[in-house]
């Protein structure tokens, strides 16, 4: 190359092509400072260290999670010099780095999303008691993933689980998150819940689930959504804006279905507390019927007495008006004309006697 | 009779209507054994189906590391 000579424009050019060829793609650790943005469009930081200093550019749509001053952050880029001599790092990607710098860029977020009402109450939707068909966004690999699978497994069965293999960590873990989501809420059968799932891990490691597309995708989506990222302690922006959240992936397999060991105890207290039920019933039925039955025996009893004193009272007046019973008390009974000289009949109680008028006369 | 056609679900909702009906005005005491007897089955149907039953897991073909 010594005796090549270049305009200035072949040599910006021939430098760039070797650190393209040489740093396609660099990951740089820094603080930055002097951040900020450009018509909405472009953003422009320094990226520092105790002894060091670099021009950072990006464009604002690459820009997923928020940055401030003083912030560590990782970046990956490609270096560039520009046509104005000056060299800088073409970021591709940022994210915050150690706990202060995600701590502090997840609350500038929360506070934002928050504003916005993607965490309100009112937004939440609640999963079917229990689904048919599932679809579970997580890496394969992950035991989480295992986890929630196999206690799924022994809870319940009958379920459509399919399955969006992704990366739930690093760089392009967001964007594959927000695509299965996407092609899962595009499918022609929709699910009836999307779970998202990741196990425990350092801060790092759950930062893909602080990324504002990826909230906002969850937010956006048509189904239902359960996320279980972490450990119980872990609280990530995805799991807030989640329909449901879990706390671990364990846990959301609680409670995306239920216990089949539950459900048969209760199906069998249910039957069996109809038997004693039923035999209550019967019983209840049968004293009732006894019941009626008394009662109408005693009507009957009652009505019988009334009817026999009246029959009583009606064959002492018989008695009274018999013949015999007159006859008894001392008096006859005459047949035949009462004429001087004429027979007469005279009937006792104990004797019919035949007589001859010799007497007759006026009263 | 229980129709084995019918999902988990199905199943149980229909065992949850038969338990409600001997609790509620409609109970009569000609019915209460047939009904009893239906929801027995019902009952061992559950059981069996839930103890029975697989997940079926499919992991989907569609890749998601690029924009397709």
């Amino acid at each position: 190359m010594e005796n090549v000579l270049l305009s200035v424009s072949d040599f910006v050019a021939l430098t760039n092509q070797t650190l393209e060829y040489a740093y396609p793609n660099v990951g740089v650790q820094g603080e930055v400072s002097e951040f900020k943005i450009s018509q909405g469009k472009w953003v422009f930081f320094k990226l520092k260290d105790a002894e060091s200093v670099i021009d950072c550019f990006m464009a604002m749509w690459q820009l997923r999670v928020p940055i401030e001053d003083g912030m560590t952050v990782v970046v990956q880029g490609s270096p560039k010099l520009t046509k104005w001599g000056r060299f800088s790092l073409t970021i591709k990607a940022i994210r915050p780095s150690g706990e202060g710098a995600i701590k502090k860029s997840f609350e500038i977020l929360r506070a934002k999303l928050d504003a916005e009402g993607l965490f309100a109450p009112e937004r939440k939707r609640a999963l079917p008691r229990v689904p048919k068909k599932v679809a579970v966004i997580s890496s394969i690999e992950a035991a989480g993933y295992a986890d929630f699978i196999k206690i799924v497994n022994d809870r319940w069965g009958g379920l459509e689980i399919d399955v969006a293999h992704v990366q739930v960590q690093g760089e392009s873990a967001p964007d594959q998150m927000i695509r299965a989501f996407n092609y899962i809420n595009e499918r022609e059968e929709l699910p009836e819940v999307i779970v998202l799932i990741r196990g425990g891990g350092s801060a790092d490691d759950l930062a893909a689930f602080n990324d504002e597309q990826l909230v906002r995708t969850i937010a956006a989506s048509r189904v239902p959504t359960l996320v279980g990222v972490g450990h119980e302690v872990d609280e990530s922006l995805a799991d807030m804006v989640a329909d449901v959240r879990a706390a671990t992936p364990s846990n959301a397999a609680q409670i995306l279905v239920p216990d089949r060991k539950d459900i048969i105890r209760a199906v069998r207290a249910q039957t069996a507390s109809l038997l004693p039920l039923l035999s209550r019933t019967i019983d209840q039925a049968s004293t009732q019927i006894r019941e009626h039955m008394w009662g109408a025996l005693a009507n009957i009893e009652s009505h019988l007495e009334g009817v026999e004193d009246a029959i009583g009272g009606k064959r002492l007046i018989l008695s009274q008006l018999n013949p015999e019973t007159v006859l008894a008390r001392g008096y006859a009974l005459l047949r035949g004309m009462p004429k001087v000289g004429a027979t007469i009949e005279v009937e006792t109680a104990h004797a019919i006697l035949e007589a001859e008028v010799k007497n007759a006369r006026q009263k | 009779m229980p129709d084995k056609n019918k999902t988990i679900q199905e199943k149980m909702d229909e065992l949850n209507a038969l338990i409600a009906w001997f609790d509620s005005d409609d109970f009569a005491l000609e019915q209460a054994i047939d009904k009893f007897k239906v929801a027995e089955t019902l009952a061992t149907d559950i059981e069996k189906d839930l103890k029975s039953f697989k997940n079926e897991i499919t992991v989907l073909k569609q890749k998601f590391d690029s924009e397709a």
